[in-house]
C-alpha cells in the first residue's frame, strides 16, 4: 500500500480557519498563518516588494494590504473570487514550504482536511478552487485526519477545537457518515468575540484589536479555577493600563463546554449500546482550542451525566491533523490516487 | 497488527469512494442505500408528475377548447402581480450526469436521493414576498451607540415593502413594529402566507473589527444532480402556476428545488446590494454568498435567504447607517435583487422585457 515512488511528494494539510499545517512525505513540516494579503496599491507593492503575503507576514503589513482570511468556519466562502485566489496562494506556499515541485516536473498527491459536517458542494467547491494546484486531492473531514493520525480508529472520539469550528467524530472502524459526524462554529474564534465583548462591556474605553484579545487568549485561557489573575495591558485614552480580565476570560472560554458536552452526549447515544462505555472512556481532545487549561477536565466532567468517561487533551496537537493526512496519502494505494485527479 | 491494517484499509477505501462520490456530484452516504427499490418509485414519480401535468392540460384543452394557463391568463395575472410569467427559453445544456451513468457502477446511478427539479423549467412565477425585519422588541439585535440593529432592520424592511407593492407583489412581513416575534413564529408566518421567497434582513457586527464592513447573504445549503429539467422546460411553459402552488405538488421533491432556487436568490440580492452599495461605500468588501443553518431559513417552506447588508461594528458604516440616504439605498438593492430573480425566474430576463 502507498509505495511511493520517488518523484511523489506526499502531503496532509490542515487547511485551517486561523492557520493552516502541512506535513510532507520528505520529512517537513509547517505551519502558518492562514492569512493572504494583497499590496493595495503601487507604493504598497513597492515598499513590500512582494505582490502577495502570506501568514504572519502578511498579518504584520496588513496595513498596506487588501487582506484575505479565506476560510471562515473552516470552508471557503463562497461567491468571493478573491478568496479561491487566496486560499490557492496559501496552498501554492505550503507546498513551496515543504518543497513541492508545482512547476509540473513532480507529482504532488494531497490530503486536506475540512470540517466534520461540510456539505458536498463545500467539498466541491473547494476542489474546484485547488485545481491544477496539485496532482491528486483527497478531502476528509479534519477530526477523521486526527483519528486516523493517532490510530484511534475504533471506538473513540475525537473533538477538534479549532479557530473557526469544533468538529466531532465518532471512529467505529469505518469512515464515518454523516451520523458519525457534528461541527460546532462555538469554537476558538467564537471564544474571542465572547472574550472581547465582555471585556468592552467592563472597560468600555479601553481600546484594543481581536489580533490583541487573540493573543490574550492564547497566552491566558483557562477553564475552571485561576491559577492567577489574568492581567492584560490595553490603552485607555492614549494611556497604557492594566486591566483584569480573570473573569471574562474564564466566562469566554467556558461558552465552549455546554456545547461541547451537548453534542458529546449526543453522539455516544447513537452508538451501539455495548460500546457505548468504550468510546466515553477514549475522548481525545485535539486542536488548539484543546491546549486551553481545564478543558478536558470540564468535558470529562460534563460526562458524568452519563456515566462517566475520560477525556485526554493532545500536548500538541498542531500537525495532528496534518499528519493524519500525510499517513492517509502514503497508505492510499497508487490505484485509488489515479481515480482522485484534482 | 492485522486488525489494524484492515481497519485502515477499510477507513482508506471509504475516504476515496466519498471523494469519488464528491466527484461525481452524488449525496451522503446517509442518504443513500438505504431502500434501493424506492429509488425506482420515485424516478417514476418524478417521469410521471410532469407528463401527468401535461396530459391533462392536454384534456381540458381538449374537452373546453380552451388552453386553461394559456397567455390570457397570465395577461389577466399580470395586472396584480408583478407580470414574471412568460416562457422560459433557457438554453439546454447537456448535464453530466446525462452522460456519467454509463461509466458508473449500478449501485451509484440509483441512488436514493429525491432527484431535484430546475424550478426554472417549471417557469414559474414570485408573487408573494415575505419579508423579515431581524430581531426586534426585547432583541436589540447588534447595537452601536444609539443605533439598534431592530430599527434599521424594521425601517429597511418598511421601504423595501412599500417598493416591492408599488411594483405590484403581495407582501407580507413578520413584523411591522418593534416588538419580539421568536423565528419559529417568523417561519410560521411566511409559511401560512404561503410566500413564494422569504427575504430576512439583518445587520452584521464583526468581532473585535472596526476597520472591516462587508456584505454576505446566507441561504440554506443546495443539493445538485438536476434531472429531467429540459422535459419539465418544455411541458410547462406559460403555467402561471406561483411557486407556492408548485410547492403544494412537488412535496417532497421541492426541498431540493428551495435550496437552488435559495442559492439564486441569495446570488441576485448580493450581487445587488454589493453592486450598488459600493459605489457610495468604496471600501465595502463582498464577502459573497454563503450557507447557513439559521433556523428562518429551515423552518421556512419557500426559497428563503438571509441579508446581512451593512457592518454596524465599522463606525464609518455606522455613520452612513444613521442616514435615510442610506437605508433607502440599501432598500432599493434589494428590491433590484428580488426583481431581478422574479424576472429570471418567470423567463421575463432571457424575452428582454
Amino acid at each position: 500500500m502507498g509505495k511511493e515512488a520517488q518523484h511523489v511528494l506526499n502531503v496532509g494539510i490542515d487547511l485551517g480557519t486561523s492557520r493552516s499545517a502541512i506535513s510532507a512525505s520528505n520529512g517537513e513540516k509547517f505551519v502558518v498563518e492562514s492569512f493572504v494579503g494583497w499590496p493595495v496599491d503601487m507604493v504598497a507593492k513597492k515598499v513590500l516588494k512582494r505582490t502577495v503575503l502570506i501568514g504572519h507576514e502578511a498579518l504584520s503589513n496588513r496595513s498596506m494590504l487588501d487582506l484575505h482570511r479565506p476560510l471562515e468556519r473552516g470552508l471557503l466562502k463562497e461567491g468571493s473570487e478573491k478568496d479561491v485566489e487566496a486560499v490557492r496562494e496559501l496552498l501554492r506556499h505550503l507546498l513551496t514550504l515543504v518543497g513541492a515541485k508545482v512547476d509540473g516536473t513532480g507529482t504532488t498527491r494531497a490530503v486536506v482536511g475540512v470540517p466534520a459536517a461540510s456539505l458536498r458542494t463545500n467539498k466541491q467547491y473547494l476542489r474546484n478552487a485547488l485545481k491544477g494546484i496539485v496532482d491528486n486531492l483527497m478531502i476528509v473531514s479534519e477530526p477523521f485526519a486526527v483519528a486516523y493520525g493517532l490510530e484511534a480508529l475504533l471506538h473513540s472520539m475525537v473533538v477538534d477545537i479549532g479557530a473557526g469550528t469544533t468538529d466531532f467524530v465518532v471512529m467505529r472502524g469505518r469512515y464515518p457518515t454523516e451520523e458519525d459526524q457534528r461541527t460546532l462554529t462555538t469554537a476558538g474564534d467564537f471564544v474571542d468575540d465572547q472574550l472581547a465583548k465582555l471585556i468592552q462591556a467592563r472597560y468600555p474605553d479601553a481600546v484594543f484589536t481581536v489580533y490583541m484579545v487573540r493573543e490574550w487568549k492564547e497566552k491566558f485561557s483557562f477553564v475552571g479555577n485561576p491559577k492567577s489573575p489574568v492581567i492584560v495591558q490595553a490603552p485607555i485614552r492614549g494611556v497604557p493600563t492594566d486591566l483584569d480580565i480573570t473573569i471574562e476570560m474564564r466566562t469566554a472560554c467556558e461558552s465552549l463546554v455546554a456545547p461541547s458536552v451537548e453534542t458529546m452526549i449526543d453522539l455516544i447515544s447513537r452508538v451501539e449500546p455495548e460500546f457505548q462505555e468504550k468510546v466515553r472512556n477514549n475522548v481525545i481532545l485535539s486542536g488548539g482550542g484543546g491546549l486551553i487549561p481545564g478543558l478536558a477536565e470540564a468535558l470529562q466532567k460534563g460526562l458524568d451525566q452519563i456515566g462517566g468517561g475520560k477525556v485526554k487533551a493532545l500536548e500538541d496537537p498542531v500537525f495532528i491533523g496534518s499528519d493524519g493526512g500525510l499517513l492517509l496519502a502514503q497508505d492510499a494505494p497508487d490505484s485509488d490516487w489515479e481515480k482522485l485527479t484534482a | 497488527m492485522g486488525k489494524l491494517k484492515r481497519v485502515k484499509r477499510r477507513l482508506v477505501s471509504g475516504a476515496v469512494s466519498d471523494n469519488l462520490d464528491t466527484i461525481r456530484g452524488f449525496g451522503p452516504w446517509t442518504l443513500r442505500r438505504r431502500h434501493p427499490s424506492r429509488a425506482w418509485m420515485r424516478r417514476t414519480y418524478m417521469v410521471l408528475l410532469p407528463v401527468s401535468l401535461l396530459a391533462s392540460t392536454l384534456l381540458v384543452s381538449a374537452v373546453t377548447g380552451e388552453f386553461p394557463f394559456d397567455n390570457r391568463h397570465a395577461v389577466a395575472a399580470v395586472a396584480t402581480t408583478p407580470a414574471v410569467t412568460v416562457a422560459s427559453a433557457r438554453p439546454v445544456a447537456p448535464h453530466p450526469s446525462r452522460t456519467a451513468p454509463a461509466a458508473m457502477p449500478a449501485d451509484r446511478v440509483f441512488t436514493d436521493l429525491p432527484v431535484p427539479i430546475d424550478v426554472a423549467a417549471l417557469n414559474l412565477s414570485v408573487r408573494r414576498v415575505i419579508l423579515d425585519a431581524g430581531h426586534g422588541g426585547s432583541d436589540p439585535g447588534t447595537v452601536s451607540g444609539e443605533l439598534l440593529e431592530k430599527d434599521i432592520t424594521l425601517d429597511i424592511n418598511t421601504r423595501l415593502e412599500k417598493m416591492l407593492r408599488q411594483a405590484g407583489f403581495d407582501v407580507e412581513v413578520t413584523r411591522a413594529e418593534d416588538r419580539t416575534v421568536p423565528l419559529r413564529a417568523r417561519a410560521n408566518i411566511a409559511n401560512q402566507s404561503s410566500g413564494d421567497i422569504f427575504v430576512s434582513i439583518h445587520v452584521n457586527s464583526i468581532r473585535g473589527s472596526h476597520a472591516i464592513r462587508g456584505i454576505e447573504t446566507y441561504y440554506l445549503g443546495p443539493t445538485d444532480d438536476p434531472m429531467l429539467n429540459e422535459l419539465a422546460a418544455s411541458e410547462n411553459r406559460g403555467s402561471g402556476y406561483t411557486l407556492a402552488d408548485y410547492r403544494r405538488l412537488l412535496e417532497g421533491i421541492y426541498a431540493d428545488v428551495r435550496q437552488d432556487e435559495s442559492r439564486a436568490l441569495a446570488e441576485s440580492i448580493q450581487k445587488s446590494l454589493h453592486g450598488d452599495l459600493v459605489s457610495v461605500n468604496p471600501y465595502l468588501e463582498n464577502w459573497g454568498v454563503r450557507k447557513a443553518p439559521f433556523v428562518v431559513l429551515v423552518a421556512t417552506e419557500m426559497p428563503a435567504i438571509l441579508a446581512e447588508v451593512a457592518c454596524l461594528s465599522n463606525k464609518d458604516e455606522a455613520k452612513l447607517l444613521e442616514t435615510d440616504t442610506y437605508r433607502q439605498r440599501i432598500a432599493d438593492a434589494l428590491f433590484k435583487g428580488i426583481v431581478a430573480y422574479a424576472r429570471v425566474r418567470g423567463g421575463e430576463a432571457e424575452k428582454g422585457i
